[in-house]
């Protein structure tokens, strides 16, 4: 007898999850519609990923050498409020009239040791990042 | 039942947000909340995205207001492309990443990043 009440009220919280994970469905809509045309994504540019390899690497040196002063305050400021940078990834780069954005999610740290992530863009063109987003 | 349910629909929630976050099953990653704010920009309303962004006073909206009336009235900023470069997630923050092609009044064509950082259901960063 208790095995049955036991398989039935397991049942009843089995067809509640389902319930629950249907309500979701409809409830957990996906972004709206763009108007605008989506442009190809293409390869990791040499030269930027390069550069974040850098940055992964906490090499400044080699940052010094490949990026010019005015990008390296600009890329500082991509990077607040992270100081302490822990992992790098490339996410995707577009391509239009021979400019190219480079995509990255750095993760780390801030001064007060939060979690943190930020996303910044290099600009590549003829094989040169010649800015940052 | 209803404590099913609910289990149901919080496992639903993380799996979902897990599948948009890795890319999955062919899911982008990309944010709905992201996606509204981009849109909002492009088409110069500013109250479509009130909702999504940090609290403003109301003087900063209505000088917002302003700047897009007079944009969409003297100027033919033609926006040509809208392209998800891609995001990650750590904890509470997602970091969602655009690339824009714009026309501008001159019919010169520009093409810029954007990132916007997402947490607590509104964009709290663009840059």
């Amino acid at each position: 007898m208790n095995e049955t009440r036991a398989v039935a009220t397991l049942s009843v919280f089995v067809v509640g999850i389902l319930a629950g994970i249907v309500v979701h469905t409809f409830v957990d809509k996906g972004p709206v519609e763009s108007p605008y045309p989506q442009l190809p994504k293409v390869e990791e540019p040499r030269a930027a990923h390069d550069v974040i390899a850098a940055i992964g690497a906490d090499d400044a040196r080699t940052l010094s050498r490949l990026v010019d002063s005015t990008m390296l305050t600009d890329l500082d400021m991509a990077l607040q409020p992270i100081t302490d940078v822990r992992g790098t990834r490339f996410v995707g780069a577009v391509e239009s009239e021979g400019r190219l954005l480079s995509a990255y999610v750095v993760t780390g740290k801030t001064t007060e040791g939060i979690d943190f992530v930020v996303g910044f863009v290099l600009r590549v063109t003829n094989d040169q990042v010649v800015g940052v987003n | 039942m209803l404590v099913g349910m609910f289990a149901g629909f919080v496992i639903a929630s993380a799996v979902g947000v897990f599948i948009q976050d890795s890319g999955m099953f062919g899911a982008s990653g990309e944010s709905p909340i992201a996606r509204a704010y981009m849109l909002g920009l492009l088409q110069r309303d500013p109250n479509s995205i009130v909702g999504i962004r940090p609290n403003q006073s109301i003087a900063q909206r209505a000088a917002e207001l302003q700047g897009a009336d007079t944009s969409r009235t003297s100027t033919s900023i033609q926006p040509l492309s809208l392209t998800y470069i891609g995001g990650a997630s750590v904890g509470t923050y997602s970091v969602h990443i655009y690339a824009i092609g714009l026309r501008n009044s001159q019919g010169v064509d520009q093409f810029f990043p954007l990132a916007l950082t997402v947490s607590g259901g509104k964009v709290i960063r663009s840059e």
